[in-house]
């Protein structure tokens, strides 16, 4: 069983080849702007160094957001139109929840994305990565009036968000990551979409 | 020498469309799927909105063409794509399916300029005759670009300002029209007199057009109408505008023609849908004696086999790129 993991709802890529619950190939860099130019030849190298064939992969788990809404899409119409190519299963799995699963702290975890304008795209987990409460874009005051009631929790991110307690840098820890998930439910790559969390400014005026 | 099938992926702006393509010149099987009922409520195309789009309908589209064609990607040769110019975030949507699809199955990846694509859309109709003129009108682009040979452009002259088919949305908006309004001007300025006076935009010397003073010269007109308590009669301004829009290019397409000694002119974009600038080029070229191509009504709008065509001939030129092609909101056509 092979599987490759995708995640480019920030401005880094994280991806990597997991092979039997060994990761054969992985990166993590930053890109920023380059994401769309470099996320492809990035991945050909995983493969280069893995001595892998682009088809000899059975299954993809990709970052369906919150986070960058071109990122997100970059990583999601790599990994749509792969899964679809090859007729291999594909699944999803949120940025933040790969953030929570990440740590390995004995507390409930906080991963958090600055969505800009006092807005955080946060969720929140237990330390056994149960959710407690789902993906949401949400202001920082209102996200830290929930967290008064937890008692010990860890705030993970890479992004510059003034809150106590101090965030904690987020690395991806893809063999866990890939774990977690490799059993979960497949779905058709047709709609295998971002997970944006907010819609466009476009539609909020429209609506409102 | 072998039959090469080249798909092409155009996601310039608001259509996602994907084509199969043989030797450049056949059409096999063409999927687009549109979005304008959706941005028909904002008055125009939102680019997140758009984007959004895209990477939703990419493998739907996908599978549909090969379907059509009764083909699978093991049959294609090379992969066309629209790196640029248009939306950045709608571009990006084709270029990632593009590049995946190089990946896996270890194809050419072509990058075709989306000018290219609009002028060798003339390709699945009529074999290009050189040296020619295009005459490239869209929301987006008016150009005039001379090629003597198979894929090599020199650009005699453009737009300073506004694009024609940008100037006719704007117009449409103005006159109450909904979006995409230049259709409807189209439909109206059939039934009008050019009673309505309005400016000759920048008439020059140059081979370059100026659309925004045309366009504020009907705002005021508006204005300046409603003002005095005038009921706009819009299908007499529909004409007025239209003729005045379609003097300006059939005026700087005329000198091109006579001082380059054009022998063969194609119109190429959106805007050669336009009833009344066909009819004009038709009326120019007779009279020059040069021959005129005009694509169906169904190559006007963007699609993947104007990309697929142009993908051929750029093919044939060399034109390949590795992995790491990104797209361009902005580029010259070289």
């Amino acid at each position: 069983m092979r599987i490759l993991y995708i995640d480019t709802s920030s401005n880094y890529l994280y991806a990597g080849i997991v092979e039997d619950d060994k990761c054969i190939a992985e990166i993590k860099e930053k890109f920023g702007q380059s994401l769309s130019e470099m996320t492809l030849p990035r991945i050909a190298n995983l493969f280069e160094q893995a001595k892998l064939n682009p088809k000899e992969i059975n299954k993809i788990i990709v970052v369906n957001g919150p986070g960058s809404f071109t990122g997100i899409r970059i990583g999601i119409t790599i990994a749509k139109v792969y899964a679809w190519s090859l007729k291999i299963p594909i699944t999803t799995i949120t940025s933040l929840e790969a953030m929570a699963i990440s740590s390995d702290s004995d507390c409930v975890h906080v991963p958090m994305i600055d969505a800009r304008r006092g807005y955080v795209y946060t969720a929140i987990y237990d330390k056994n990565y149960q959710i407690l409460l789902s993906p949401i874009h949400i202001k920082l005051t209102d996200l830290e009036n929930k967290l008064k009631t937890i008692e010990k929790f860890e705030v993970i991110s890479n992004d510059f968000i003034s809150i106590e307690p101090f965030p904690q840098k987020y690395t991806p820890n893809i063999i866990k990551i890939v774990n977690f998930y490799k059993n979960k439910k497949d779905i058709n790559p047709h709609f295998v979409n971002p997970e944006y969390l907010k819609l466009t400014e476009a539609e909020e005026k429209h609506d409102s | 020498m072998k039959d090469m099938y080249i798909l092409g992926i155009e996601s310039s702006c608001d259509e996602t469309s994907i084509s199969i393509v043989k030797n450049g010149r056949e059409e096999i099987a063409t999927i687009i799927s549109s979005q304008i009922d959706i941005h028909k409520d904002y008055g125009g195309v939102v680019p997140e909105i758009a984007s959004r789009q895209h990477v939703k309908n990419i493998t739907f589209v996908l599978e549909e063409c090969l379907n059509k064609a009764n083909m699978t990607m093991d049959d294609i040769d090379a992969i066309a794509i629209t790196y640029g110019p248009g939306l950045i975030g709608s571009l990006l949507i084709g270029l990632e399916a593009a590049k995946t699809l190089s990946f896996i199955y270890n194809k050419p990846l072509i990058p075709v300029h989306h000018i290219a694509g609009h002028i060798y859309a003339n390709s699945l109709v009529n074999e290009l005759q050189f040296p020619l003129l295009a005459v490239v009108v869209s929301g987006g682009h008016t150009e005039l670009i001379e090629m003597d040979e198979h894929y090599k452009f020199t650009k005699l002259g453009g737009t300073l300002d506004d694009a024609i088919g940008e100037c006719y949305d704007k117009v449409a908006r103005v006159i109450g029209l909904e979006y995409p309004g230049g259709p409807k001007i189209d439909k109206l300025a059939k039934i009008g007199k050019p009673t309505y006076k309005l400016p000759i935009p920048l008439h020059d010397d140059s081979y370059n057009f100026s659309f925004s003073g045309l366009k504020s010269a009907v705002i005021n007109l508006v204005h300046n109408e409603k003002q005095r308590g005038n009921e706009i009669r819009k299908e007499d301004l529909a004409t007025s505008f239209q003729k005045t829009a379609v003097e300006s290019i059939t005026s700087k397409t005329k000198k091109a023609i006579i001082d380059r000694k054009i022998k063969n002119v194609i119109i190429a974009g959106g805007v050669a849908a336009n009833s009344g600038l066909r009819e004009a080029m038709t009326k120019l070229t007779t009279e020059l004696g040069v021959n005129l191509s005009i694509p169906s009504m169904k190559y006007c709008t963007d699609n993947g086999a104007m990309i697929a065509a142009a993908g051929y001939y750029a093919y044939k030129n060399g034109r390949i790129a590795d992995l790491s092609l990104n797209s361009k909101s902005q580029d010259t056509l070289k």
